[in-house]
């Protein structure tokens, strides 16, 4: 944040922020801070979601949750999402970079490989249910190719993970390329042309020009996956509810709270998911301490 | 250390809250309130909102034909209706204020001995059990709190046509029969001998049912509560036990995990599908399914769970949503119109060819099979049904929810580790952990 | 062939791979919604042609049966309402926190930050309890304030942009006998153009797109946005995969419309609304 010291400190103006701050605040606070706050409460209880009353446990359900070590496993799920997001961050950056160099039809790829993050996510999950349904879209492609199958795609965990990290993919990568690309193509154009007269080959222009000149937004996509990866929820909730190996900690902590209705406990969860996602900012801003980048 | 949460927890982040807290401290004066029947239908005046699981009907008109019959003996009360696609999480959410409708189905959720608080009380035990059926399921201290418009007796739903086809005229009486039935339909047929419904979920739960059929028990909620629900020989077992040999010979549909509800039901009626395990009330979907499909509405049959004891089939008839008034309604005396009305002049129980909640009216035509072949209906006991579910929720096992039917089905083919001994075992631990804490 | 021509090759032949795999579920389900019920039932593959290419009855049975209408009205008065508070809200705190220097300026700026990070599902029943008590239940109000209330990108979008207007030009107001408010309405908001283009499209398709919000606070069917009509084709057409498609395209046909039409504000949009 740059320092913004630039309003003399006359008097009376001091309340002047604060008129202009009234409703932002008093909205952030209502809609934000105290759904948070209650549900810190509510970590620090047994209740469970509608009874009117409920007993003070202490730090209760953090104890099982740290005791109950198979709650925690679902974090495997999410190892998934995270090689996902690799797959996605490289191939947005491959797609950035070929199409910030000049290529036939590039408004048109450019517009196609962004156009899936702005799709409706109820309509995403009904595309892709047919998709891979058994004689679906995809059944029906591999057969165009003679390779016939017999494969449930949604049959095993290690068959429904991955392709539910692939629709996420799908569905994520465009907002990727389009940030990469931005950032590539604010990169001052005599580099290039500098590097064309000395005889840079594309590879070294994207090592040296390009590389450094994306690293912010780079850095934060990384952050954006590692927190997107451990609080994935909507694509299998919708697809597979969770069946099959499925479950992610933020469906499993929706499950605790509407079907177990230990809510309490699921609350210490959500705060655990929050304390991690926390965390994980912290390392990142320590290890790339950008100013040049704000989290979105 | 018991907490009014209103209070308490609101109070705690004041600082935050201020506004909210104004307002969800709610005064609990309504509880104990009793809903009663109006004396002149023609004198009830206002507006209710009900609010209901069957989006289907509230969708198709068929709940507004209702209202306009209602409103032929009742002029003065308008009644709306909110379809709610989710019923338990979202009904689950509003009952977190005051605002959860005049008339609605208790929801899972509430522990039987909150009722008191949540709905206003319909008359005494003694009064309405002399009328209706399933009134224990919701009587506490005495009152009764909520009354089922339908029952329901848990069994096959199945396309005779393919059956006959494959050569199998009776039905079988063990497990092991009906699933030789199953490999004779599919060598025989081109039929899909079962269909899971793996990937809607509830359909999965509708297999908790068995519980009672197979040992013939009034008593077998009560069993739940005190026992282990997958020992040796258990209903629950036996049930888990033909789910998991059904998938696991090859008999069940090739993809679980894109199944199709809707799908399913012309599937059923045209005889792709053979034989899926429902309730009573699925036959007048699937006959339905037949008209629109072109197929035979006859050829849709119903049998019991393969077990018999002393030589007859046991089937057991349980409640379905059972409908209350919100505590809260302002209009109680027209909400308790429209569930007399709903519950006796309806037809809603005939229409679905559901058993009438009065105990006084005939078996429906889908149940005519089951008084030929002399199965005996049982009405459970339910006298222990909320310790049942306190150990469900408490073991986080879920007999009513789907997930570890899910997990028995990905057992049997395959697509997650482990014997199914070992699995139920496992939830056999659970249960009696949790009832042991419970218990102490 | 050089090597030139054959990464050339390369390049283009995983331009095109991709354009296909972005576009084939979208093709597939565009194909099947011009299909008829009785092709679907006699096992139509799912790469057929449909017989009748302008075979519109499933638009119209999904429009009708599905309510879209009402659905793309109710999505329509959100978008105004909850769009045209966020600018206002989100301006109003941009300005506050960049021209003016306050106590506390660095917590406040700190808790719309972190508010960013909260993962939203888990929090529902505490929101829903706060919601209901303001009277907003079941009625449009309720997604728009949740809109206007929780969102931090517009504000950080609105900071970034105001940074880049000169200070000068705010003192030069000020000279004149401007007040803070005349600045900000007079000075500010007109050169903040750019930036609540940004914000309107990038507000506009999360709105747009929202399930969660209108699924939970507005149940009745009146109140259907065009996520949760969708949602709704579930139960009574859930075996008809033709008219789910329709319904599918009929709610994606808008997006892609205003995508082309704005494609460069959106790219623009997007890109800083993560950089400066």
């Amino acid at each position: 944040m740059a320092d913004t010291a630039r309003e003399a400190a006359r008097p009376g103006r001091r309340l002047t922020p604060w008129l202009f701050l009234a409703a932002p605040l008093t909205l952030l606070l209502t809609f934000t801070y105290a759904p948070i706050a209650n549900m810190i409460a509510y970590s620090f209880t047994d209740w469970d979601g509608v009874s009117p009353e409920l007993n003070w446990t202490g730090a209760g359900n953090y104890s099982e949750l740290l005791t109950r070590s198979e709650l925690f496993e679902v974090f495997f799920v999410s190892g998934y999402y995270l090689a996902a997001s690799v797959v996605q961050i490289v191939l947005a950056l491959y797609f950035a970079t070929v199409l910030s160099f000049d290529v036939r039809f590039r408004n048109f790829f450019k517009g196609v490989l962004f156009f899936p993050y702005l799709v409706n996510g109820v309509a995403i999950g009904f595309v892709f249910l047919y998709f891979f349904q058994d004689g679906g879209t995809l059944d029906s492609v591999l057969s165009l190719f003679g390779a016939g199958t017999d494969h449930a795609w949604l049959g095993t965990p290690f068959s429904a993970n991955t392709s539910l990290a692939g629709v996420s993919v799908w569905r994520h990568m465009g907002l990727n390329f389009v940030l990469f690309l931005g950032a590539i193509q604010s990169i001052p154009g005599e580099l290039y042309e500098a590097a064309e007269i000395d005889g840079a080959t594309r590879w070294q222009q994207f090592r040296h020009i390009i590389a450094p000149g994306i690293r912010p937004v780079l850095s934060l996509s990384v952050i954006l996956s590692v927190s997107g990866s451990l609080s994935v929820f909507e694509i299998p909730y919708i697809m597979t509810g969770g069946a099959t190996g499925t479950e992610t900690f933020v469906i499993q902590t929706v499950k605790l709270a509407f079907q177990f209705n230990k809510t309490g406990l699921a609350s210490a969860a959500a705060v655990v998911l929050l304390l991690i996602v926390l965390a994980v900012t912290w390392v990142q801003r320590r290890i790339v301490p950008d100013e040049k980048v704000d989290l979105v | 250390m018991h907490l009014n949460r209103r209070t308490t927890l609101t109070g705690s982040i004041a600082l935050l809250a201020l506004l909210a807290a104004a307002c969800t401290g709610t005064g609990g004066s309504s509880e104990g309130a009793d809903a009663k029947a109006p004396d002149d239908p023609s004198e009830v005046k206002g507006s209710i909102t009900v609010l209901t699981h069957r989006t289907d009907l509230v969708q198709d008109g068929t709940m507004k034909k209702y209202a306009a019959e209602f409103n032929k003996t009742y002029p003065g009360v308008e009644v709306e209706f909110d379809g709610l696609t989710d019923y338990e999480g979202e009904v689950k959410i509003r009952m977190n204020t005051e605002n959860y409708g005049d008339v609605l189905m208790i929801p899972a959720v509430i522990e039987k001995k909150d009722y008191p608080k949540f709905f206003a009380s319909l008359g005494t035990k003694a009064e309405r059990g002399a009328r209706y059926r399933f009134t224990d399921y919701s009587t506490v201290d005495g009152k009764v709190y909520g009354q089922s418009p339908i029952g329901v007796v848990p069994g096959f739903v199945y396309n005779k046509k393919v059956w006959n086809d494959a050569g199998v005229t009776d039905w079988p009486t063990t497990p092991d029969e009906f699933l030789d039935d199953l490999r004779a339909i599919r060598s025989r047929t081109d039929a899909v001998p079962y269909y899971t419904n793996f990937k809607d979920m509830w359909p999965l739960t509708q297999w908790t049912n068995v519980n009672g059929s197979v040992g013939c028990d009034t008593g077998a909620t009560t069993k739940l509560a005190e026992g282990d629900p997958w020992a040796e020989g258990a209903d629950l077992r036996v049930a888990d036990t033909l789910l998991h040999d059904i998938v696991r010979g090859g008999l069940a549909e090739k993809d679980p995990t894109t199944t199709n509800w809707e799908a399913s039901k012309p599937g059923l009626a045209k005889g792709e599908i053979a034989t899926m395990w429902l309730g009573s009330w699925a036959v007048v979907q699937m006959r339905d399914a037949a008209r629109q499909a072109g197929a035979d509405p006859a050829d849709i049959g119903f049998m019991p769970f393969p077990a018999q004891r002393d030589g007859t089939f046991c089937a057991v008839t349980s409640p379905d949503y059972q409908q209350a008034v919100n505590v809260h309604s302002g209009h109680k005396e027209a909400a308790r119109a429209w569930i007399d009305w709903f519950t006796d002049k309806s037809g809603y129980a005939e229409a679905n060819l559901a058993l009438s909640p009065l105990k006084d009216a005939p078996l429906p035509d889908v149940l005519e099979p089951y008084r030929e072949a002399g199965v005996k209906l049982l009405d459970l006991d339910d006298g222990k049904g909320a310790e049942v579910k306190s150990i469900d929720n408490m073991s986080e096992v879920g007999i009513y929810k789907p997930d570890y039917r899910q997990d028995v089905v990905d057992l049997a083919r395959g697509a997650r580790e482990g014997s199914l001994d070992d699995f139920l075992g496992d939830l056999g631990k659970r249960w009696s952990e949790a009832r042991n804490s419970l218990g102490s | 062939m050089t090597r030139r021509t054959v990464t050339r090759t390369l390049v283009y032949l995983s331009l095109i791979l991709a354009a296909l795999v972005v576009l084939l579920p979208l093709t597939v389900v565009l194909l099947t919604s011009l299909k008829s019920s009785e092709e679907m039932a006699d096992g139509s593959g799912a790469l057929a042609l449909p017989d009748d290419p302008l075979n519109f009855d499933n638009y119209v049975t999904a429009f009708q049966d599905g309510r879209m209408l009402s659905a793309f009205g109710n999505t329509a008065i959100i978008l105004v309402a909850a769009i045209g508070g966020t600018i206002l809200i989100g301006s109003m705190t941009a300005y506050a926190i960049d021209r003016f220097h306050f106590r506390f300026r660095k917590p406040v700026l700190a808790l719309f930050l972190l508010a960013a990070l909260v993962p939203g599902v888990t929090t529902q029943v505490a929101t829903f309890q706060i919601v209901n008590s303001f009277g907003m239940f079941d009625s449009l109000w309720a997604p728009i304030a949740l809109h206007m209330g929780t969102d931090i990108v517009s504000i950080y979008i609105f900071l970034q942009f105001i940074r880049s207007i000169p200070v000068s030009l705010d003192e030069a107001a000020r000279l004149d006998g401007a007040g803070a408010f005349t600045v900000y309405r007079k000075v500010i908001l007109p050169l903040l153009k750019p930036a609540i283009a940004t914000v309107v499209i990038v507000k506009g398709i999360n709105v747009y797109n929202d399930f969660y919000i209108p699924f939970l606070y507005m149940p009745s069917e009146d109140l259907g946005v065009i996520s949760t009509s969708l949602f709704r084709f579930k139960g009574p057409f859930g075996a008809h995969w033709e008219t789910i498609s329709a319904g599918a395209v009929l709610v994606i046909l808008p997006t892609l419309i205003v995508f082309l039409f704005l494609q460069r504000f959106i790219y623009n949009g997007f890109m800083r609304g993560a950089t400066k």
